[in-house]
């Protein structure tokens, strides 16, 4: 999928050198509790405090989507930093009109999918890491042996297959969404849930 | 409804998203076919398996240093005309020496910069640079700037994340050698030594951020 990707709308917004930051004190932030709006408001202004707190509250799913995503700790290690740094620089762009976790989750997906145009880099560091996915030991299901065979079987997916399983099937997209996201078309990604599902189904029951 | 066609619905019908009329025709293709029960089935199961796979996993070491340090300098480019910048703490005459290097080779460009001394500043002192600036244009260099990061924020996507870092490291680079001469030439305002060197620096972050913009799309 390396040459259908195309960069979202927040990350089309901003450069990183950049202009002024917009005024945010009309900023609106729904479905959040006030204590977190504040936190966002505050972050967005330039309070590198407000923003670490988000980062305690959001790094360990960013840093799992990463690491599904990309298949390699230390490179996932990279992209989760890479994605908050991004996130810093388009806290402007961010209007509020879905919870910030759900906004950083999107950033995130992004700057993984940005990281793919260098394919060399990607194929010379991707491997399976099954063993480094978490096992959620106090879900009575699946079973932790379950889990750890999906992820794994995941983790072992086509670059293509993987994204798209990953982001519908586990994190919930939408197909439209997806498109969107990776600059596939809306087939192209019905398709490869296909075939990730026909993989994961013959690894699973193999 | 057909097995394709029904094949095509799995997903929605498990979302709850087909309407009744469609529901309905599913429903009753799926009671006539154990292919497509089976694989409805099948999916559902790796489905809810996904969907409860775990959704967060702390990393192996704390990253917030690393992401404090990258915003830290990103403070000091987008502060570079902010209303709170702060004087770099060293007075002293600064002597940049910058030597921009582009070269743009096929499709591995890349875009060098190094300016000398690179020291870090605490932040930039706006209003100084500001003022350091009359004379030398600074409406017209904050125009063509602003008209250039526009220029290369539109075909952003054209570019490799490493060439947009290797430009954005280089005009902070050139922002951080601006500020010591500012600084500079805050104590010695008429120093046209200082003035030419400010001069040459933006007038090479001008011709950085242009050469960025014509560079061909590597992506």
């Amino acid at each position: 999928m390396g040459t259908g990707i195309s960069m979202d709308v927040e990350t089309m917004a901003t450069f990183p050198v950049s202009k002024p930051v917009p005024p945010r004190a009309v900023m609106r932030v729904a479905g959040i509790p006030e204590s977190r709006e504040h936190l966002v408001v505050r972050a967005a202004s330039g309070d590198v405090a407000a923003f670490e707190e988000l980062y305690r509250e959001n790094a360990g799913r960013v840093y799992l989507l990463c690491l599904r995503m990309c298949g390699d700790p230390s490179l996932a290690e990279e992209l989760a930093q890479e994605a908050f740094v991004r996130a810093w620089q388009k806290l402007g762009s961010f209007r509020g009109d879905s919870a910030f976790s759900t906004w950083l989750h999107r950033v995130t997906v992004n700057v993984v999918l940005g990281d793919r145009r260098s394919t060399a880099r990607r194929e010379a560091r991707v491997k399976p890491v099954g063993d480094d996915l978490p096992v959620d030991l106090s879900a009575p299901e699946p079973s932790p042996g379950q889990a750890l065979d999906l992820e794994r079987s995941i983790a072992a997916l086509p670059d293509g297959a993987r994204t798209v399983f990953i982001l519908h099937d586990v994190e919930g997209y939408r197909h439209k969404e997806i498109a969107r996201l990776t600059g596939l078309a809306e087939g192209t990604s019905k398709a490869q849930l296909h075939r990730a599902r026909k993989l994961l189904r013959k690894a699973l029951t193999s | 409804m057909n097995c394709h066609e029904a094949n095509d619905r799995f997903d929605d019908y498990l979302d709850g998203r087909l309407d009744a009329a469609v529901q309905e025709d599913f429903q009753a293709h799926l009671a006539g076919c154990s292919s497509c029960a089976g694989e409805l089935a099948s999916i559902r199961e790796l489905r809810d398996l996904a969907a409860a796979l775990p959704r967060s996993l702390e990393p192996s070491r704390d990253l917030w240093p690393g992401i404090e340090s990258r915003i830290s300098e990103a403070k000091v480019v987008r502060g570079r005309f902010g209303r709170h910048a702060l004087l770099a703490a060293a007075a002293a005459v600064v002597v940049v020496s910058s030597v921009v290097t582009a070269y743009f080779v096929g499709r591995s460009q890349a875009v060098v910069v190094t300016a000398e001394p690179p020291a870090a500043v605490a932040s930039g002192p706006s209003e100084i640079l500001l003022a350091s600036f009359e004379g030398l244009g600074v409406d017209n260099y904050m125009a063509t700037r602003t008209e250039l990061l526009d220029a290369l924020e539109a075909r952003k996507h054209e570019l490799s994340a490493d060439t947009l870092n290797v430009v954005m490291e280089n005009l902070l680079l050139i922002d951080q050698a601006m500020d010591k001469i500012a600084e500079a030439l805050g104590d010695d305002p008429e120093n046209e030594f200082l003035m030419k060197q400010l001069a040459g620096a933006y007038r090479r972050q001008i011709d950085l951020l242009q050469r960025a913009v014509r560079m061909p799309a590597e992506v």
